[in-house]
């Protein structure tokens, strides 16, 4: 590959496209010859955390009915109180905004750290009831402790933790293979409420950080998380059979769909966009079978299979357009 | 050969070029965003959730259209059910040609058509000669590399591959027995021979047009090798295939040679890699290694897995610890530094992803009466995910 980069390297100078400094200073950086395995052993630090807490998480659960526990919980107290140590001690402390550590490896004992507490609390509750019968509370410490993590050491594996726990702590469960699934949750009404309510709460959340400028570069993941629950929740409940509930959440939809619009361009976020149209297209798609849903017609559906292709070639086109929008203004 | 205008293909390569060199900080935003502007180039998609799109909408455009010629056939002779796939194929064609004389390359919709082309394909073959695998396997295998040709298109090459395998492997079932014991060694042979005339190939290429095309070829040699002797594949093959079963004390054939090749290949690669600095093989090796450990672990529960998952974390973690503490000073060849010009930190940025899914926490279940009962609820492990 190395040749044909030089070759274009090579023909983009040729054509005047970059200056002779520029193509000196890419030729002398090629020829330092670099290796580099930068993202290869962040992935290991990353899988030896999973692993590890995978292990002890099933250590745990295996051994959660013997005598071992007291020796288990504190060892575990042990190691979180290292890693926690570590990690105060080579921190800058608290920024408002986006800091890394000295060393790499912090930041996946940070990781480390957090996971651990949460399963210490988690088998603590479990074993001793120290919030007695307040399983919410069970939630919501690790949460909170999450919170604090992510917001004090700047690590954005932890925020998603924490704001899977506080949807937990509300009843519903946003770990995307449960959101992919579309789960149950939905099916309820009251649920479907709060995860909306959530969803806004994370907008609302996400608009005032913006606005005292607090960890703006996490705005990203909590509009993500809003946009996937608000959308899968009003969605599922297209389906609804009362009239009325449906309805209100096609609004909450077109109105989501309208936000997110908004702020894909805000933020210059593809993965927001392209999310967006999947649901509003979806969700379009949908509102069009309720409205014909009643409509008898059973004498012309092969007219339906040949207008098909052409309602695809328009949405494509229509999709084509779109991108091709979005593309031409975040490129100035 | 090639479909598309070749001073396009020319522009393509110069605008990627230009946009590693943006990435790097070698350019500014202007001037990319003029190179941009000067060199007219194809109708793709870089951001693969976009081209996802795309590809799920084109599979819709192309299943209505066959669906639509199914109304109009389904009224005529039964004939129409055993041409229907050859006339989708068709349609997959004329869609795929189409497509690229108006520009589309790696756009998603240009992808739907040609691998639905290449499915319908098989299946139409299939269909002629009632299941009959090696033909399918054969036509598939020349479409696909006409495909790629024609095209350029990665993933076809990657079909290509797959078939002149399921080839190879059906071919070798004709000669019965016999056949079906050798095929680990065919295999690995024939992997190693391609793997040089692949790497060949790539050496002497002029164009780099072909080049992406290739590695994936060579790339695909390196894993087949490794997989056609490994000792968990073949064992598994050939109870399979051969019905042998393995009884306690004794063991397959050659046993010594295939434990031997399961652990000594993942190394030589890796060793190679670093060597040559060949990122592919490197993942290859890691993909490797990690198939090796669970090999073992398949027929030897040396450690009790939470044991082994524990070790392994710390093991892994000291690893990459001293391996970073070694490489953070350097400043030139193998080095933990960022390399401003390629980036594989795709995968860092999924991180995020991952966490979630592994740790997200669920909501509480209720106390069930039994405490015991509870014990075992989702409490406290709910299996691997550990938090809660």
């Amino acid at each position: 590959m190395k040749k044909f980069d030089e070759q274009s390297t090579l023909s983009l100078y040729e054509k005047g496209l970059i200056t002779e400094n520029q193509f000196e200073e890419v030729k002398a950086y090629r020829n330092l010859n670099i290796f580099s395995v930068n993202a290869e052993l962040k992935l290991f630090l990353y899988l030896s955390v999973l692993l590890f807490t995978s292990g002890i998480g099933i250590l745990i659960y295996e051994n959660i009915d013997t005598i071992g526990h007291i020796a288990i919980l504190s060892l575990l107290l042990i190691v979180i109180a290292i890693c926690f140590y570590y990690c105060f001690t080579n921190s800058k402390g608290f920024q408002k905004t986006e800091t890394t550590f000295e060393h790499p490896v912090l930041e996946y004992l940070v990781l480390l750290a957090n996971i651990l507490t949460c399963i210490f609390i988690g088998y603590l509750q479990f074993q001793y009831k120290p919030f007695g019968e307040h399983y919410g509370l069970a939630t919501l410490v690790p949460t909170i402790v999450s919170f604090f993590c992510a917001y004090y050491f700047d690590n954005k594996s932890v925020l998603t933790i924490a704001v899977t726990g506080l949807a937990a702590y509300i009843g519903l469960s946003v770990t995307p293979q449960d959101l992919l699934n579309g789960n149950d949750f939905y099916a309820s009404d009251s649920l479907s409420y709060s995860a909306v309510m959530l969803g806004v709460l994370l907008i609302v959340w996400t608009i005032y950080s913006n606005r005292i400028s607090l960890k703006t570069h996490f705005s990203l993941i909590f509009l993500t998380f809003a946009l996937h629950i608000i959308s899968i929740a009003a969605i599922s409940n297209l389906l609804h059979h009362y009239i009325l509930i449906w309805l209100i959440f096609a609004g909450v939809l077109i109105g989501s769909t309208f936000y997110f619009y908004k702020v894909s361009y805000e933020f210059k976020a593809m993965s927001i966009y392209v999310f967006m149209i999947v649901y509003g297209y979806v969700g379009i798609n949908i509102l069009i079978f309720r409205i014909f849903e009643n409509v008898d017609f059973s004498n012309i559906w092969e007219l339906f299979i040949f207008l098909l292709p052409a309602y695809f070639i328009g949405s494509i086109i229509m999709f084509i357009k779109l991108i091709k929008n979005f593309h031409k203004e975040i490129a100035e | 050969m090639i479909v598309y205008d070749k001073q396009i293909l020319k522009n393509d390569a110069l605008v990627d070029e230009a946009d590693t060199l943006y990435k790097g900080g070698f350019i500014s935003k202007e001037q990319r965003k003029f190179i941009k502007k000067e060199l007219p180039v194809f109708k793709s998609q870089d951001n693969i959730l976009v081209r996802i799109g795309f590809f799920l909408l084109g599979n819709l455009l192309y299943s209505s259209i066959c669906g639509a010629i199914s109304i109009l056939g389904l009224s005529s002779e039964d004939i129409f059910l055993e041409i229907c796939c050859y006339l989708f194929a068709a349609v997959g064609f004329a869609g795929s040609e189409l497509l690229a004389k108006q520009n589309f390359h790696n756009h998603g919709l240009d992808d739907s058509f040609i691998l639905g082309a290449l499915l319908n394909v098989g299946f139409a073959i299939g269909i002629t000669t009632e299941g009959y695998e090696i033909v399918i396997a054969f036509f598939v295998a020349v479409v696909a590399i006409f495909m790629f040709l024609r095209y350029l298109h990665l993933l076809s090459m990657l079909v290509f591959c797959l078939a002149v395998t399921a080839f190879l492997f059906f071919g070798m079932f004709e000669f019965g027995d016999l056949g079906k014991a050798i095929l680990p060694f065919t295999a690995m042979i024939l992997a190693a021979i391609f793997y040089f005339v692949t790497k060949k190939l790539i050496n002497n290429l002029d164009e780099s047009y072909y080049y992406n095309g290739l590695l994936l070829a060579n790339s695909f040699c390196l894993v087949l090798f490794y997989l056609s002797c490994n000792y968990l594949v073949v064992r598994e093959l050939s109870a399979e295939l051969l019905g042998t079963e393995v009884k306690p004390g004794t063991d397959i054939p050659f046993a010594f040679f295939f434990y031997g090749f399961t652990f000594i290949v993942p190394i030589v690669y890796l060793v190679q890699a670093l060597k040559t600095k060949d990122r592919i093989m490197l993942w290859i090796s890691f993909l490797a290694i990690g198939f090796s450990i669970y090999t073992i672990r398949f027929y030897y529960a040396v450690l009790p897995i939470e044991v082994a998952l524990t070790l392994g974390g710390l093991i892994l973690f000291a690893i990459a610890y001293f391996s970073i503490k070694k490489l953070k000073g350097k400043e030139s060849g193998l080095t933990f530094k960022p390399d401003r010009i390629n980036h594989s930190d795709a995968i860092l940025n999924a991180e995020a992803l991952v966490v979630a899914s592994t740790f997200g926490m669920k909501p509480e279940i209720k106390p069930q009466a039994s405490p015991m009962e509870f014990g075992g609820g989702g409490f406290s492990g709910g299996g691997s995910d550990g938090s809660f």
